[in-house]
């Protein structure tokens, strides 16, 4: 690259490290001898007629929106500098994710819920930041749902000027702005190419 | 030009000697007496030319009529003439002159009257040509070069050639100043050959062979500059035709190692690609020469100490293997050949060279994998090395192991020993295809250093690291169970020359048992104390434990003991989950082990000779899994576990006899071949019959080694009996079991239990033969259970259940000849396809389980003479039967229970699938009578419409597995009747609206299951039933609606991904129809499964449109579409909210 990185060796981390959903109960195994328990341990015990397919599949119980959500839907965004993740390279972290009220206990599907990250820098100096808030941003407007209000901002102490990056982030207008700017807009698209 | 022409016709016609001799003469005067020498020569060729071009076979024809003209004689001096001729040519500097004289040089050659005399002479002429011959054209050089070619290789001048000039060989040198400049490739290709020929056959002395040498090693390493045009020879090529010539014979070896050496030591200087080159040429080189001895040997040293460095600090991958390939080269050469085996002197310095260096490096961390893999080359390369030196190796290893430097350090000794065993199976078991001296210094292999391994070096590190190891130490640990597993699998020779075990059988007890703990610990640990996630080490000792138990058998009746043991030790009816999964995961892996893979038959060095089976390790496991079940009397009963997700003890135990007969199977075809599975012979034998005769406990005093009857050992001689053998195992064990299923004490089954059981059975039964399904009478037993005359009847229960799981198995593995028996009118099959009677507790199961049966005794019927329903009337009377059934039904003014009804209904519609996948002509009679059931406007009559799509779904029993009759086409068949008639009557607007909504059902219920190319003719009437499905609701109970609506959503999607064009007309309404279906769905709370299917399918449908039309169809609705999406992004289920995300990029683009 033609430009020096402003952080040239981030820590990155194993995408098997990262925190991830584990299913309800003990993991299925997989082990040399799991071949056939498709067949001797069906997931449905039930392999006949209408009322194995009725039955309720895996995932279509009602699970409303949590902070592992959030985490899957921004934590594969790609690092403007690096072929990582923001998950990876822990700009994006589970702990620093917070729903309020959280959507669980809501009676009312339609209520508000504020979405707040704080995001972490890998240096305190990175100029990027803004950039990389503007698409952690992007990518939450454009996948949940109308009643939920997005909040980004730098973890405290991370950054050098971590309120002024907060602030920006907060405003609409800028944020509108920066939008309208095409290589901004490019850059986020780009990276928010890897997220499924 | 013209008087050449002449004197050339009058020479060619001439016979009188002199006569031709005066025209030479004078043509020699022309040419030398003119000035511009090479135009006059160039003439002169040319008249000659059109003599000598034609192909070789006219000139035979020429050359045979003046033989028997005028002799042998005249033509050979004819011929030596026309050499003298041609070769005075090249004394001239003549451009035109030399293609073509060399031309009819090569022409000569070929002539019966060439003499080898006359080669030499060639030879002599051509080579006055001198400095002239860089001048000419690379095409005149080529005909050159070939001319050379074929002298040097005609044996008869070779001959004469070395008579001439002896090993000073004259003509060599005369040929290497004349050809030492060549560059064009195809020139090269043949100098290099000829090259190599020289070396070869001329036999040249130690100067010359070096002037040659000379040469040709000027131009290693060859390339090729790409060119152009293609000439149709690679660089490759090139570097293989000039390493021949440095392999071409053991005389250069002197000049050729230290040569190649020298290049290899230019470090950086050399590309990756040129280090190829020059070791694949030393490769050669060491493969080619004769007499190792001589040409190799004394290089070895030189080899080594440049060769290693490639190894220990080289970093490319191919370099590194080419030059491992060289050094096993070395070691093979120096062993000598499979019939010749040169003296082990020579093998012994190598080897001791190669260990002396590499022994330190053993020590040292960095360079650990590397000395062990140059070590492990040489070593492995031939049984001789590896005699002479693995007591050594496992010596410094030990020595090393006892002080590792870090974990990683302890794994690489280990990978370097375990790589050690895997080359002495390899040794070993190739040892018969080598020399008889090889498989006798095997057998004097000292065994003391192999015997120690367990003791020495794998069970202190085990021992030491196994508690709480460290991740790093846990590939450690791995490395030692792999290790113990090869420690096992080696064998010795006896002194009498049969394979034994290396081990004696108290070590591979010990090792057995320790691995068996890392599996079984499992089990005995609380699920607090296990936490480990990560079940790498157990899935290793899995492994390790399967591969081990093939080779010392008795390991795996040790194992099944103790994991029996540790089973029976605790109270299985009130398990927790953990233990549960801890069950499962015993179990499984039992299994696995013991029946993944066929036990070879290697005795032991013990005294105590058991028989030897190759279903042994099937039968203990078997016997042992019977033997532990019931592992709890009181299971919950049948009706209340459906509810609970946990799953019982006995119903693994069930599984895992499931598992074991899908393993061995496997096991069976991966052996002895897919042919074994289907070409067996069993014949007429009844098997139930012998069953019968036996005791109830066969199995385990076959386990227990009691009784080593007929199936246990002795009658299988041949690889073939085993899998027939192995069946018979098998539907023992089923017989045992559904007699147990359907005896009193049922407690010991839960569901789970029974469908694996039902399922099992099915298998085992399909797996038989036809003739030996017959034989046996295994239709007579779905109904009967295996139970004799005299065993007390089949308990009856309070629901047919359990009974009709367990008849279901055998009927859907039987061939349809085999169930001839049961269509007698009014018999068992009959019965069965017309049972309405009353359901137990479960009638949703019941009716489950009797439609399957149903479905399979409708498909696999067969009527007509020399059948047991001689008229073909049992199947009319069934769809008869169903069809008056469904009149009543959907007429009657009292209605049955719409609950039970449906039941029955489903009954039906599996019976009529069963007999409509045969395409069955009596299902037609019938269709009137469903079309007419589904119209009527009673409230059974939605019931029908909605089940009528069954008919054509997907049903596991209909498959070709289980020797289903299913015709390729019967779903358009089905279509086309049960369809086609009500598209028109089911559009909307119709007279009977009522009967329209109810047509519309059924036909939307029918397509949903068939294939899009089954209706995509309909398309335009179809969109409109889908229109109409999704706004339109009236007239239809709720759960008719949305299975309406799901049904219209699956043929949407469909249509979207195989012809969307066909929806452009209907945008509006789709979407709109789709986006009212979400928000209904959405707004109720309730109503689970089908409301989440169908949001799913809405989200589904809504996302593919963008993707499938063009933005101008869709402006006008994106904005509301839109709004409807980033709602649906907060669904409560997390599935549709992902489809949700998808459908909401898809629409972001649509601007």
């Amino acid at each position: 690259m033609e430009r020096d990185l402003d952080n040239a060796n981030p820590t990155i981390l194993n995408v098997s490290q990262l925190p991830s959903r584990t299913r309800k109960g003990i993991a299925a195994r997989h082990g040399p001898d799991s071949r056939c328990d498709s067949v001797v341990y069906p997931k449905s015990h039930w392999p006949y007629g209408s009322s194995s397919s009725s039955d309720e599949g895996d995932g279509d119980g009602e699970e409303p929106v949590d902070e592992q959500d959030i985490y899957d839907l921004i934590s594969t965004i790609s690092d403007p500098e690096h072929p990582h993740t923001l998950g990876q390279l822990s700009v994006v972290r589970l702990p620093d994710i917070h729903l309020s009220p959280s959507p669980a206990e809501l009676s009312d599907r339609d209520s508000l819920v504020t979405v707040l990250v704080d995001l972490t820098p890998t240096i305190n100096h990175c100029s990027l930041a803004t950039v990389i808030g503007l698409a952690v941003r992007c990518r939450l407007e454009q996948t949940l749902p109308p009643n939920y209000r997005v909040d980004v901002r730098m973890k405290d102490g991370t950054h050098a000027q971590d309120d002024q990056v907060t602030k920006q982030l907060a405003d609409k207008e800028r944020v509108a702005a920066a939008l309208e700017n095409d290589t901004l807009q490019r850059m986020v698209d780009k990276m928010l190419e890897t997220c499924a | 030009m013209a008087q050449f022409k002449q004197w050339a016709l009058e020479y060619v016609l001439s016979d009188d000697e002199p006569a031709q001799l005066e025209i030479t003469k004078k043509a020699a005067k022309e040419i030398e007496g003119s000035r511009a020498s090479s135009t006059v020569v160039g003439n002169w060729a040319a008249s000659v030319q059109q003599w000598m071009t034609p192909a070789n076979a006219d000139d035979d024809q020429m050359e045979d009529g003046d033989e028997s003209g005028s002799g042998d004689i005249i033509a050979r001096a004819k011929v030596l003439r026309l050499i003298g001729f041609f070769g005075a040519m090249f004394s001239y500097d003549h451009k035109a002159g030399i293609t073509a004289s060399a031309k009819a040089l090569r022409q000569l050659y070929a002539m019966k009257a060439f003499k080898p005399d006359m080669g030499a002479g060639i030879l002599d002429h051509v080579c006055k040509i001198k400095e002239d011959f860089r001048l000419q054209t690379a095409v005149t050089r080529l005909e050159i070069y070939e001319l050379f070619l074929s002298l040097i290789q005609d044996p008869a001048v070779s001959s004469e050639l070395k008579h001439k000039y002896g090993s000073s060989c004259g003509f060599v040198i005369d040929l290497l100043q004349l050809f030492q400049s060549e560059r064009d490739p195809r020139n090269l290709m043949i100098w290099f050959k000829i090259m190599a020929l020289l070396l070869t056959d001329y036999d040249p002395s130690p100067e010359v062979t070096e002037e040659v040498f000379k040469v040709f090693s000027a131009y290693f390493p060859i390339s090729l500059r790409s060119s152009a045009t293609p000439i149709g020879i690679s660089a490759e090529d090139l570097k293989e035709a000039l390493r021949s010539c440095f392999s071409a014979h053991q005389r250069v070896a002197s000049l050729a190692f230290p040569f190649l050496i020298q290049k290899l030591d230019q470090g950086d200087a050399v590309t990756v690609a040129v280090k190829l080159d020059i070791l694949k040429t030393i490769k050669t080189c060491i493969e080619q020469y004769d007499n190792p001895q001589a040409s190799i040997a004394p290089h070895i040293e030189k080899l080594w100490s440049s060769l290693k460095y490639e190894v220990r600090n080289g970093e490319v991958k191919e370099t590194i293997d080419e030059t491992l390939g060289v050094l096993r080269t070395i070691a093979r050469r120096l062993d000598g050949t499979k019939a010749y085996k040169l003296d082990v002197s020579l093998l012994k310095a190598y080897v001791d060279l190669v260990s002396r260096d590499c022994r330190d490096d053993l020590a040292n961390p960095t360079y650990t994998k590397q000395a062990g893999l140059l070590l492990m080359t040489v070593i492995s390369a031939n049984i001789r090395a590896y005699v002479l030196y693995n007591g050594d190796f496992i010596d410094t290893i030990r020595q090393n192991l006892r002080q590792p430097k870090s974990p990683s350090h302890t794994r690489d000794l280990l990978l370097l020993l375990n790589s050690l065993l895997k080359t002495r199976m390899e040794l070993f078991r190739d040892r018969e295809h080598g020399h008889p001296g090889d498989e006798e210094s095997l057998r004097t292999e000292s065994r003391t250093n192999l015997d120690t391994l367990f003791h020495d070096v794998y069970l202190p590190i085990w021992t030491d690291k196994t508690k709480e190891p460290v991740p790093e130490e846990k590939d450690v640990l791995k490395q030692v169970i792999q290790g113990l597993a090869l420690l096992v699998s080696q064998q010795v020779l006896r002194p009498d020359g049969t394979p034994v075990l290396l081990c004696s059988d108290s070590v591979c007890s010990e090792i057995c048992s320790l691995l068996n703990l890392t599996i079984t610990k499992g089990l005995s640990l609380s699920s607090n104390d296990n936490e480990a996630e990560e079940t790498g080490l157990e899935d290793e000792a899995v492994l390790a434990l399967r591969t081990i138990v093939m080779n010392y058998t008795n390991g795996y009746t040790e194992f099944a003991n103790r994991a029996k043991a540790e089973i029976r030790k605790r109270d299985w009816a009130s398990a927790s989950e953990y233990s549960l999964n801890a069950l499962k995961d015993l179990l499984s892996r039992l299994t696995f082990i013991g029946c993944s893979e066929i036990p070879s038959n290697i005795e032991r060095d013990t005294a105590s000779q058991e028989h030897f089976s190759p279903l042994q390790h099937f039968i203990t496991l078997t016997a042992s899994l019977l033997e532990i079940f019931p592992l709890s009397s009181q299971t919950s009963s049948l009706e209340s576990t459906r509810t609970e997700e946990g799953l019982s003890a006995n119903a693994h135990v069930i599984s895992s006899l499931h598992a074991s007969v899908i393993w061995f199977r496997d096991a069976c075809e991966a052996k002895y071949g897919k042919d074994a599975l289907t070409s067996y012979a069993a014949g007429n034998q009844n098997w139930l019959d012998e069953f019968r005769q036996l005791p109830e406990d066969w199995l385990l005093q076959m386990a227990r080694g009691e009784r080593a009857s007929d199936a246990g050992s002795a009658s299988l001689k041949e690889d073939s009996d085993v899998y027939p053998q192995f069946l018979k195992l098998s539907l023992f064990i089923v017989r045992s079991l559904y007699r147990f299923a359907s005896s009193s004490s049922r407690e010991s089954w839960d569901e789970r239990a029974l469908v694996q059981l039902s399922q099992m059975a099915a298998l085992v039964v399909r797996s038989l033969d036809e003739k030996l399904q017959v034989s046996c009478n295994l239709a007579h037993e779905a109904f009967t259970f295996f139970r004799g005359s005299d065993d007390p009847p089949a308990q009856q229960a309070s629901s047919d259940l359990p009974t009709g799981l367990l008849t279901l198995g055998i009927l859907q593995g039987l061939r349809p000849g085999a169930l001839g028996g049961l269509y007698k009118p009014d018999g068992e099959a009959e019965r069965f396809m017309c049972d309405t009677s009353n359901f137990g507790h479960s009638p949703l199961r019941e009716s489950d389980i009797r439609a399957a049966i149903g479905a399979v005794l409708a498909n696999k019927y067969k009527g007509g003479p020399s059948t047991s329903d001689p008229e073909s009337i049992v199947m009319k009377r069934v769809l008869d039967f169903w069809g008056n059934w469904m009149k009543e039904a959907t007429t009657s003014p009292s209605p049955t229970d719409s609950a039970t009804f449906q039941a029955h209904n489903t009954i039906a519609m599996n019976v009529i699938a069963g007999a409509a996948a045969r395409q069955d002509k009596h299902v037609l009679n019938l269709i009137p009578a469903l079309h007419q059931a589904a119209a009527s406007p009673h409230p059974n009559g939605e019931i029908v419409a909605k089940s009528l799509g069954l008919i054509v779904k997907q049903n596991d029993l209909l498959t070709a597995d289980n020797h289903a009759v299913v015709k390729r086409f019967y779903k358009q068949w089905a279509y086309s009747h049960l369809v086609k008639p009500l598209l028109q009557d089911a559009q909307p607007g119709s007279k009977d609206s009522q009967a329209a909504t109810r047509h519309r059902v059924a036909v939307l219920s029918v397509v949903s299951s068939c294939p899009f190319t089954v209706y995509q003719d309909d398309l335009d009437l179809l969109i409109r039933l889908l229109v109409t499905a999704l706004n339109n609701r009236a007239g239809l109970s709720d759960e008719v609606v949305w299975s309406q609506v799901v049904s219209a959503l699956e043929i949407l999607v469909e249509i979207l991904s195989n012809e969307p064009d066909a929806l452009r007309g209907y945008l509006r309404e789709v979407i709109g129809g789709t986006t009212k279906v979400y928000q209904e769905c959405a707004a109720q709370q309730q109503g689970g499964g089908v409301r989440t299917t169908c949001r799913k399918l809405v989200l589904q449908v809504l996302g593919a449109i963008p993707t499938r039309f063009e933005e101008r169809h869709l402006m006008a609705y994106s904005p509301p579409t839109q709004r409807m999406l980033a709602v649906a992004c907060g669904d409560p289920v997390r599935r549709v909210r992902e489809v949700a995300r998808k459908a909401r990029a898809n629409w972001a683009k649509v601007v």
